[in-house]
């Protein structure tokens, strides 16, 4: 299988409150990929479920159907292989921004003298520009340096996966941009794999490979993988004149704004999907589309993927 | 009773208990043969002369102490003890009853005790009122290290902990009302562990206080709706409280109230005119005076002559454990009670109580108690040397008018053997009779045999009290509950 | 800081105001009784009555009615006899009420703060088993308080976390917890001491009895209500249950936790001194019935002034702590 971090069949469902009702179901027979490397981001309506998908491969929520994997091991529980960034930085607010990093790092390398672990977190922490704030405690951070705390203590660990939850969601649009600009930098010296979530249609186009388009739930599913077919390293300034920028851009903004609901399962009124997650017994993946190329080749590798 | 007299002295008061003051057949000359010294009062002068005592040698004191206990044990009262005497002369009393009870013997063992003391380091508890005296001034005075005792004496704030420190093993000995030791040997409200009452500490020494402002109502006729305080339910308090009001046409249960109130907190609550007036241990009615918030109405003295109050306790297991330590102890306890009593000691020991580490109350107040001179609080200056007295042994008797009175207000519902109950409650009164439950299996004493006159006849606030005729005692009174 | 020191002036101006009405109230009012002569007629009755004529004057002029002075020569009481019971400024004649040195009445700012002078001057005396200074009261009372309060927290955090942890805990210790809590510990102490048969172990247990339930409650409330995303940072990086507890919950719960410890040990501080009235022996709570006992305001006043002191001083100190693990989100 080509994708190292994979859902199979995934599926969470709600039992209804009131007693025989239907169980709300958020999606089913989810197939999510991601290969080895890759920065991916996932984009969708709030409901969609994305943010379950991410939990899921943290291991920090169960799904009621299916499996996701890790490389060849499944996931069941959390672990150092993956590290999370929460959206809310989720730093331990007893502890200075330094221990906090150093927390992680000693339950990484539990081995490892203290002079080793302030070592290594320190430097990456001076990774995100902190160098001079590794002392102060978070509530003394602004929330962009809190949110860069979080980065440097997810990065520090060298998980294999690294899980972001709109990471950049309660940061200003200012700081969001510097931040996403440190990210970039830092995960392009990194063999990482991402899986990031956003609503943020222009740092998905900054940071991704690869964006999932998830469409609205219930019954939510990934309706496509576009390719962000730009050149790396990006930069936020010059991406703009990417000649594909616009085309991809558009093509994001044209499905939040219009195909996500269209596209719905639960707005074609039937049980059947629409799309077949698996065709015998092989797991069928969202198509992979790049925006700017010709419908055609796009309508061929949907085709494709489909068949 | 004061130990420099000796017991076998025909001619003077050695117990002085209850219903016996001034009855006994003082020697009134009325012929000239009275004045013939006879040739058995010569040969009793002569052994009594042999006699010596040394109030300051403990073995002394212990020996004459011993004697003491035999002698009560044997003719109860002073009125059997001097006629017999008299009758048969001193010396030959002592060789009849040495027969029968070889003081020889004890008094080694006694000697004996002194030089093979158990346990050297004792814990008795106290509650801080002056009936304790014995122990409390016992101990500031230096009663039990002339023993070879090292005693720490612990305040103790109320009946009931100290009933709980005794069971607990936390004291060794205690200070406690005379009815305790026998309800807890019983289990009356509480686990049953043996306890014996070894001696009275001391007998009188309450008094009904009221409020000044009742100064004009000093009748207890008047009384109707006071309110009265007394420290216990179970108490003499209560009962002698109940006895007084009841003989001025007050009835306790429906013309006015009494509540339990812990004896400290008696002065304040009277101030707070939270009680009309209260019957309680001294220091508690004399303080009331001198801090000019009440006055003394009666003496519990002037109820009932020489009723009894408290006494110390100890436990079976004790006695048991330690026979030469409880020996020993019980003798410098008995050598206090002989010491307080003599007028002279008094004050004393009421110097002696007065610091904080035992009654913590103005050395004035206790003279006033001790030595008996003293102002009432309506502007009188009285003189009642007895006002308090110390009396080792109590009479069986009196726990049977105990019983009478608690069957006659209704603490008591159903139909009781007075004499065998009392026998059980004042199970060993005396310090003989503890002796003799100590086990004297090598002697063969059986002091069952001793031919006894328990229950002498006394008087009660003008009512002859025969403990042989108690339901027709509690018929003749007009207020009762039963 | 200026705030501050107008503050503490307001506090002062109270604490004077308040001083100076316990001053007025409590003044001395008690008039000593004239001085009085003797006509002839009395005074040779009196030495009929085989009273000296020098103790027949002093009586006079200590103020005594002849009237006194007669009873006095009727009961044949000499001088010495009057000094045996402790003279007759004890006899309340000369003031016409109390004795002249009881102190009746509310003692007053200055006779408080001699008794409080005294001891204070000497915290540490023993003289015997009953009579020991404020210093080594105080001692046993916080010894037992803090055995009492020690184990309650060996108790009650372990629990308590338990509690906090588990929803199905919660719900089965809830009846017990609720039903236990708001009896009085000195409820308890009648049990104590009839189960434990142990005065000072007794004392220990109702302290913990009462310390126990503020402690577990907060401490309960404070681990479930440790933020969902701090447990998620100890389950990615793994952490064993025992360092998630120590490492992540303890510290987020700590000031939950420790205010916990601050009501407790305020209760637990009320408790002792009144388990001791009750218990005797030695400690505040003694020391302030023993001077009730005696009827010595002034010295219970002092008494009172220091519980509430070391009280406050407790309070503070399980203050800091909650100050040290405090933390801003």
């Amino acid at each position: 299988m080509e994708y190292y971090v994979r859902t199979e069949l995934l599926g969470k469902a709600f039992p209804s409150e009131k007693k025989g009702g239907d169980d709300y179901v958020v999606f089913e027979d989810l197939n999510v990929g991601i290969r080895k490397g890759e920065f991916v981001t996932c984009i969708g309506h709030s409901g969609c479920g994305k943010s379950t998908v991410l939990n899921v491969f943290a291991g920090l929520e169960k799904a009621t159907a299916g499996a996701s994997f890790l490389g060849n091991r499944v996931i069941e529980s959390p672990g150092l292989d993956r590290a999370v960034v929460f959206q809310n930085h989720s730093l331990l607010p007893w502890r200075s921004a330094l221990k906090n990093v150093e927390f992680a790092v000693k339950a990484r390398w539990p081995q490892w003298s203290a002079a080793e672990v302030e070592t290594h977190s320190r430097k990456f922490l001076s990774l995100v520009g902190l160098d001079k704030s590794v002392d102060r405690k978070p509530y003394q951070l602004s929330g962009g340096m809190r949110q860069r705390v979080g980065i440097a203590r997810a990065f520090a660990i060298k998980s294999e996966l690294l899980l972001m939850d709109e990471p950049f969601g309660a940061l200003d649009a200012l700081t969001r941009g510097v931040i996403q600009d440190e990210l970039v930098r830092i995960w392009s010296h990194t063999d990482q794999t991402v899986f990031m979530i956003t609503h943020d249609v222009d740092e998905a186009i900054l940071l991704s490979d690869r964006i999932l388009l998830m469409t609205n739930g219930p019954r939510a599913r990934v309706a496509e993988a576009v390719v962000v077919d730009l050149p790396r390293p990006r930069n936020r300034a010059t991406i703009i004149h990417e000649p594909k920028y616009y085309a991809t851009r558009n093509h994001l903004v044209d499905f939040l704004v219009r195909r996500s609901q269209e596209l719905s399962d639960d707005q074609a009124g039937s049980d059947a999907r629409t799309v077949p997650t698996s065709v015998d017994g092989e797991l069928v993946y969202p198509p992979e589309i790049i925006p700017g190329e010709s419908e055609s080749a796009n309508l061929t590798a949907a085709m494709a993927a489909q068949c | 009773m004061n130990l420099q007299n000796d017991p076998f002295d025909p001619n003077i008061d050695v117990w002085n208990e209850c219903g016996e003051r001034g009855k006994s057949d003082e020697a009134v000359p009325t012929s000239v043969a009275d004045f013939v010294v006879s040739p058995k009062e010569q040969e009793s002068q002569e052994f009594l002369s042999r006699r010596s005592f040394d109030s300051d040698d403990p073995q002394s004191v212990a020996h004459r102490a011993i004697e003491n206990s035999v002698m009560k044990g044997v003719f109860q009262t002073d009125l059997n003890r001097r006629r017999f005497l008299k009758a048969v002369g001193s010396s030959a009393t002592f060789a009849a009853i040495n027969a029968m009870i070889p003081f020889g013997s004890l008094q080694a063992m006694v000697d004996d005790a002194m030089k093979k003391i158990e346990k050297k380091e004792l814990k008795v508890g106290f509650v801080p009122i002056t009936c304790a005296t014995p122990i409390i001034g016992g101990h500031a005075l230096g009663f039990f290290e002339k023993y070879g005792l090292k005693v720490d004496i612990i305040k103790t704030a109320g009946w009931a902990v100290a009933r709980d420190k005794c069971m607990n093993g936390e004291y060794d000995a205690s200070h406690l009302l005379a009815p305790m030791p026998a309800a807890m040997s019983m289990g009356l409200g509480s686990t049953s562990q043996d306890w014996r009452m070894v001696t009275n500490v001391n007998t009188n020494g309450q008094a009904i206080v009221l409020a000044n402002k009742h100064k004009n109502r000093n009748d207890p006729k008047l009384w109707k709706g006071f309110k009265f305080g007394v420290p216990f339910e179970h108490s003499m308090h209560n009962l002698l409280l109940r006895l007084y009001v009841a003989e001025h046409g007050i009835d306790p249960d429906r013309d006015i109230q009494i509540r339990v109130i812990p004896p400290p907190e008696m002065v304040a609550n009277l101030r707070a005119e939270n009680v009309d007036g209260y019957l309680a241990p001294d220091p508690f009615n004399q303080r009331a005076v001198y801090d000019g918030v009440g006055f003394i109405h009666k003496l519990t003295k002037d109820i009932w002559d020489q009723h009894p109050c408290c006494c110390f306790g100890i436990s079976q297991r004790f006695i048991d454990e330690n026979p030469n330590t409880f020996i020993v102890l019980l003798t410098a306890i008995l050598d206090a009670t002989n010491t307080v009593e003599v007028s002279q000691n008094r004050v004393a020991f009421a110097e002696a109580m007065a610091p904080r580490n035992y009654l913590n109350q103005p050395s004035a107040v206790l003279k006033q108690i001790l030595t008996g001179v003293f102002p009432d609080g309506l502007g009188n200056i009285k003189r009642v040397p007895d006002r308090i007295s110390f009396m080792p042994y109590p009479a069986q008797s009196m726990g049977v008018w105990i019983l009478s009175q608690m069957k006659r207000w209704g603490y008591i519902q159903n139909e009781i053997n007075f004499k065998t109950v009392s026998d059980d409650i004042f199970l060993s009164t005396e310090a003989g009779k503890a002796m003799e439950a100590m086990s004297d299996k090598n002697r063969n004493v059986k002091w069952t045999d001793i031919p006894a006159s328990k229950y002498p006849v006394y008087d009660v606030y003008g009512k002859e009290f025969d403990p042989n005729k108690v339901i027709e005692y509690i018929n003749g009174f007009s207020i009762k509950r039963s | 800081m200026y705030f501050r020191i107008r503050a503490a002036s307001l506090s002062l101006v109270i604490f004077l105001c308040f001083l100076f009405a316990w001053h007025v109230l409590t003044a001395d009012r008690r008039v000593a009784a004239d001085s009085r002569t003797l006509s002839p007629g009395e005074r040779s009755q009196l030495l009929e009555n085989g009273m000296p004529e020098s103790d027949a004057i002093g009586y006079a002029q200590k103020g005594l009615t002849y009237e006194q002075i007669l009873q006095i020569s009727e009961l044949g009481l000499s001088l010495e006899d009057i000094d045996g019971a402790g003279g007759i400024e004890a006899f309340g004649f000369t003031t016409g009420g109390a004795a002249e040195e009881a102190r009746t009445g509310f003692p007053s700012p200055a006779l408080v703060w001699e008794e409080a002078y005294e001891q204070i001057r000497h915290p540490f005396y023993d003289k015997g088993p009953n009579d020991k200074g404020i210093g080594i009261q105080l001692k046993y009372s916080l010894l037992r308080v803090g055995a009492g309060f020690f184990l309650a927290v060996l108790i009650a955090v372990p629990v308590g976390f338990l509690v906090g942890m588990s929803p199905l805990v919660n719900l089965a210790l809830a009846p017990f917890i609720q039903i236990l809590k708001p009896i009085s510990p000195l409820a308890w102490l009648p049990v104590a001491l009839y189960v434990i048969k142990d005065a000072e172990q007794a004392s220990i247990f109702v302290i913990l009895v009462c310390s126990v339930w503020p402690m577990l409650i907060n401490t309960a409330f404070g681990v479930a209500s440790v933020k969902r995303d701090y447990i998620n940072i100890a389950k990615t990086l793994e952490l064993s249950p025992m360092q998630t507890a120590l490492q992540v919950i303890l510290p987020a719960a700590a000031p939950t936790i420790f205010t916990g410890m601050r009501i407790s040990i305020g209760i637990a501080w009320l408790v002792i001194v009144a388990a001791e009235m009750v218990i005797g022996g030695i400690g505040m709570g003694y020391f302030v019935w023993n001077e009730w006992n005696g009827l010595n305001l002034a010295s219970m006043i002092f008494a009172i002034f220091v519980i509430g002191f070391v009280g406050l001083l407790l309070d503070f100190l399980i203050g800091q702590l909650i100050r040290f693990s405090d933390y801003k989100e």
